[in-house]
């Protein structure tokens, strides 16, 4: 496993580096996010960790928009300049899969990696395969999105997020049983990851974002997904 | 022969008695239960049995009847003369007003003993007091009983007369009732002088006299004055209602009082405090204001006092309490003194005074003295209302302009708009903001503000202005930006609103950049930190094991040093987090928050060697909060609770439920807070000063921060503390509706 460190303090990127290094990852320690989006492309990680605030023109949320563009490769963000959870929720609108806030103990940073790292590489298992209603068709085995035919590109989390709903279509699925099948056990109090994927979900799928068809909310309780009936048939 | 004297003078009589007859029959119709009218009624029938028998004794002379018969017109004579003289004492008596209360008993009975005297002498075979000539001229018997009854009865009469001369102010009749006493005495003068006719003429015309008088006392005269006192009345009415000054009115009713009734001089006193000030004098020669009476003295405080008229007849013998005036008991008749009374309230008096030489006052000079007494306690209320009103505009107007003033001085806008939402009121500040108001316009609210001036939910803003009466909302003008307090206008029913605007653009500025320093300042200090804790980690795998006891207690100092400033850095950039960030509330079960609390606190606890347990109570209901911030809530508390315990002690964190509510307890077995500082330690920056703690780190910010998150829950917080046993924090959050999930 290949993971990226983009981060402008030498001593951070380093230790970190270092750290991952002893747990058996590869390491690419990179100083700005030019050159990690250099890196990113020769060296392909499967996982990118970003830091935000970076000198030389490019942060890391512009990088991780450029990464998403052209993959759907996990991305962490650790940051020591989010205070509200609006800064968190506009990293993961930025496409990042996880945000973690500085200062981080090297275990937990560690549990982290392996977390996501796991949920990328996590292929669904039993239950229907496919979905199909003319509208949206998902093909879970092969990871294909269609909407109008038109293939787009779900990121891991995204994905993982469609599958769990869609498995349990019909039924309400709690926000902390949500957190621990996408994300796993250690994210449970992360309440603002749901909702921020959902919403990024729902854009790329629904018809009308704000009048949600698939994914409804069930208030304070959690999400369902709603089957549609089959516009081909008619 | 009757001589022609004889037959003229009894024409004549006659003529004069029906004249008389007519007055009596006048004063009967005008009010026969008067009882001057019905003694002079009685009087005036006995001069005519006088008269009558006169005649007749006369003719009966002249036709050489029987002497039989000739007695008969002499004793109707004798009925006549005596009667007339005892009615004459009962009319005077009637019209001095002096007369005891059996009075017309007595006057019965003096007539009921000369009839039985009469058939006395009658039986005796006395002769007859009268004697007919045989030319038919009438005489008396010089030594006659008759004598008797007319020293005793014109004597009292004469006595009455002089008196209570000051009581009949008719001249006239007095001159009739003197005329009808000299009239009899004539009748006794010696038969050679024929006399006894000139008598029956005098006391013929004395009747009539008489007749006149009483027609004058007792219809002309009042009807006279009637037309005085209403004129009086309508002046003093028509003063009241002209002028608002009660010192003129009360001049014009004094003056109004002396002339009406007859009065010499009239004075009005006033409560001044506990005495009575003479506000007005009448020819009273004491100045007004220079008399002041204590309370009780005088008739004037009696009258006072009593709510009652106080008359006395003749001030120096029958007024026996101290003297209202030095100059009185010198000078005083008859005075009067009524009080005057507004809604049941004495103010003061009003005196009406006779000279010594003076006349008497009588019931109707009660009743005017009252009357006008009324109108002048009218005119006192009246002028008390007018000053009271006077000085109550003058107030407000006062308070309306300082108001203004300061309205028109102040740099904040003030608005009031009316319920159409109409612009009753705009200072200054106000109008500029609208730029170009007229105040005359009254134009709607909406039309000269943008509408970011207004709440954006307005709906919602009346509604809570309808149930709290104030808000509070930013409004924007532009560039600015306004700290809008709206409050109510009116009593129960709302009238308007009024709004002041507070200029918060500054404010809010100095607000962004602070901020943007905290951010600045954390972000700065947070990557130091990350990476000084880091290394220690990595140089904690490296060395921790194999190194020596020094080695491994360095690295532990160092870690709880790092982890010390970054609990200090979060504690501040929390606080700017629950005052910026909308709090995401969902079901959370009490136990697992209470879990994570103990968890992470537990090597803290460890480090001050204070033992931290955490409990719940089985089958807690969730309730509804942000797991994050409620989460540092608690934190805060354990935190601050393992501080201030010293070493070896407990802090106990637990979660039980009770009434629809979930209480989350921090107890320890701290040094307590004093009384004086508990309400204050929720204050920002407040740090209690506990003794034995020699210092504790920590930003003061703590219990503020929980303070606002649990306020952010809808929840409550307080703290019960006994300094040197310990403190317990309690949390109550109301439970939410479980939703089964």
């Amino acid at each position: 496993m290949k993971v990226m460190i983009v981060d402008d303090e030498s001593a951070i990127r380093e230790a970190l580096g270092r750290k991952l290094a002893r747990e058996g990852y590869d390491v690419v320690l990179c100083k700005d996010g030019l050159e990690a989006l250099k890196e990113f492309h020769n060296r392909r990680p499967d996982l990118v960790i970003l830091d935000i605030v970076m000198p030389e023109g490019m942060d890391g949320l512009t990088v991780c928009r450029r990464i998403r563009e052209v993959a759907d490769t996990p991305v962490m963000m650790l940051s020591a300049n989010a205070i509200t959870e609006a800064d968190i929720i506009d990293g993961l609108n930025a496409g990042a899969d996880e945000y973690l806030t500085k200062p981080v103990r090297l275990g937990e940073f560690v549990a982290r990696v392996a977390a996501i790292l796991r949920r990328s590489s996590l292929t669904t298992t039993d239950g229907e395969q496919k979905y199909d209603d003319g509208y949206l068709s998902v093909d879970l085995h092969r990871r294909h999105v269609h909407v109008s035919g038109k293939k787009i590109h779900l990121t891991p989390t995204e994905f993982k997020l469609l599958a769990v709903l869609m498995e349990s279509s019909g039924r309400v699925v709690h926000q902390r049983d949500l957190l621990e099948q996408v994300w796993g056990r250690e994210y449970i109090d992360d309440v603002y990851y749901p909702r921020v994927y959902i919403s990024q979900l729902r854009r790329k799928i629904e018809r009308d974002a704000a009048n949600p068809a698939y994914i409804l909310t069930e208030h304070r309780v959690g999400y369902r997904f709603e089957r549609q009936p089959n516009v081909t048939a008619r | 022969m009757v001589s022609g004297e004889n037959a003229v003078a009894l024409l004549v009589n006659g003529l004069t008695l029906a004249v008389a007859l007519t007055l009596l029959i006048i004063l009967l119709w005008h009010d026969s239960r008067s009882e001057v009218t019905q003694f002079f009624s009685v009087f005036l029938g006995l001069i005519m049995c006088w008269n009558l028998g006169a005649l007749l004794a006369q003719a009966g002379a002249l036709v050489s009847l029987p002497s039989g018969f000739q007695r008969i017109p002499l004793i109707i004579l004798e009925l006549g003369f005596t009667g007339s003289s005892i009615a004459l004492y009962a009319l005077t008596a009637a019209l001095v007003k002096v007369f005891t209360r059996r009075f017309r008993a007595l006057v019965l009975l003096a007539l009921v003993l000369f009839g039985a005297y009469r058939v006395l002498l009658t039986v005796s075979g006395a002769p007859d007091p009268f004697v007919v000539q045989a030319d038919g001229a009438l005489s008396m018997a010089s030594r006659s009983s008759l004598t008797l009854f007319y020293l005793v009865f014109d004597g009292a009469s004469a006595y009455l007369l002089w008196r209570f001369q000051r009581k009949i102010r008719s001249r006239l009749l007095k001159a009739g009732l003197v005329a009808f006493i000299v009239g009899q005495t004539i009748g006794f003068l010696n038969p050679e002088l024929s006399s006894f006719v000139i008598a029956t003429v005098i006391a013929a015309f004395a009747a009539l006299v008489i007749g006149f008088g009483i027609l004058q006392q007792q219809i002309i005269r009042p009807l006279a004055t009637r037309k005085s006192e209403v004129e009086a009345l309508r002046n003093v009415i028509g003063s009241i209602a002209n002028q608002t000054e009660s010192g003129a009115v009360l001049q014009q009713v004094a003056r109004q009082a002396a002339q009406v009734i007859g009065a010499d001089a009239v004075g009005i006193l006033l409560l001044d405090g506990d005495e009575l000030v003479l506000k007005t004098a009448w020819e009273l020669g004491v100045e007004p204001e220079a008399v002041r009476l204590a309370r009780g003295h005088g008739m004037a405080w009696q009258s006072v006092l009593t709510k009652q008229l106080v008359q006395v007849e003749d001030y120096r013998r029958d007024w026996k309490g101290a003297p209202d005036f030095p100059i009185a008991t010198e000078v005083f008749g008859a005075v009067m003194c009524t009080p005057l009374i507004a809604g049941g309230d004495p103010l003061g008096a009003m005196m009406a005074v006779a000279s010594k030489q003076g006349r008497m006052f009588d019931r109707e000079d009660a009743y005017l003295l009252q009357l006008l007494a009324a109108q002048a306690a009218v005119a006192v209320t009246q002028g008390h209302l007018f000053h009271e009103q006077s000085a109550l505009t003058s107030a407000v107007e006062q308070s309306r302009n300082q108001l203004e003033t300061v309205l028109a001085s102040t740099d904040s806008p003030v608005i009031a708009i009316d319920r159409s939402f109409a612009v009753i009121f705009a200072n200054p500040a106000a109008q500029a903001l609208f730029g170009g108001f007229n105040p005359e316009m009254r134009g709607s609210i909406a039309e000269l503000l943008p509408a970011s001036a207004f709440p954006a939910n307005l709906r919602g803003a009346l509604r809570e202005l309808r149930r709290n009466r104030t808000l509070t909302y930013e409004a924007e003008f532009g560039e600015q930006v306004f700290l809008a307090h709206v409050a109510r206008l009116g009593g129960p029913r709302v009238e308007g609103w009024v709004t002041v605007l507070n200029d918060i653009t500054q404010l809010k500025e100095l607000d962004r950049l602070k901020s943007e320093m905290v951010r600045m300042t954390s972000h700065d200090l947070k990557n130091p930190l990350q990476a000084a804790m880091s290394n220690l980690e990595l140089l904690r795998d490296d060395v921790y094991d194999d190194g020596t006891q020094d080695v491994r207690e360095s690295v532990d100092a160092i870690d709880r040093q790092l982890m010390r400033m970054n609990r200090i850095i979060r504690g501040i950039l929390d606080l700017e987090r629950v005052k910026n960030g909308v709090i995401a509330l969902e079901m959370c079960r009490p136990e697992r928050i209470i879990k994570d609390a103990a968890q992470e606190m537990a090597e803290f606890a460890r480090e001050h060697e204070v033992t931290l347990t955490s409990e719940s109570a089985p089958d807690l209901p969730p309730v509804a909060c942000d797991v994050e911030q409620f989460g540092r809530a608690l934190i805060n508390l354990v935190e601050n609770a393992i501080k201030f315990t010293p070493s070896g002690g407990r802090v106990l964190l637990k979660a039980a439920s009770h009434d629809g509510f979930v209480d989350f307890v921090v107890s320890d077995t701290g040094v307590g807070i004093a009384p004086d500082q508990q309400e204050r330690v929720f204050d920002r920056f407040f740090r209690a000063k506990q003794k034995g703690v020699e210092h504790v780190s920590g930003s003061g910010l703590g219990l503020s921060l929980v303070k606002t998150i649990v306020a952010n829950h809808k929840g409550q917080i307080w703290l019960d503390s006994e300094e040197k046993v310990g403190t317990t924090f309690t949390i109550r959050l109301p439970a939410a509706q479980d939703t089964g999930l």
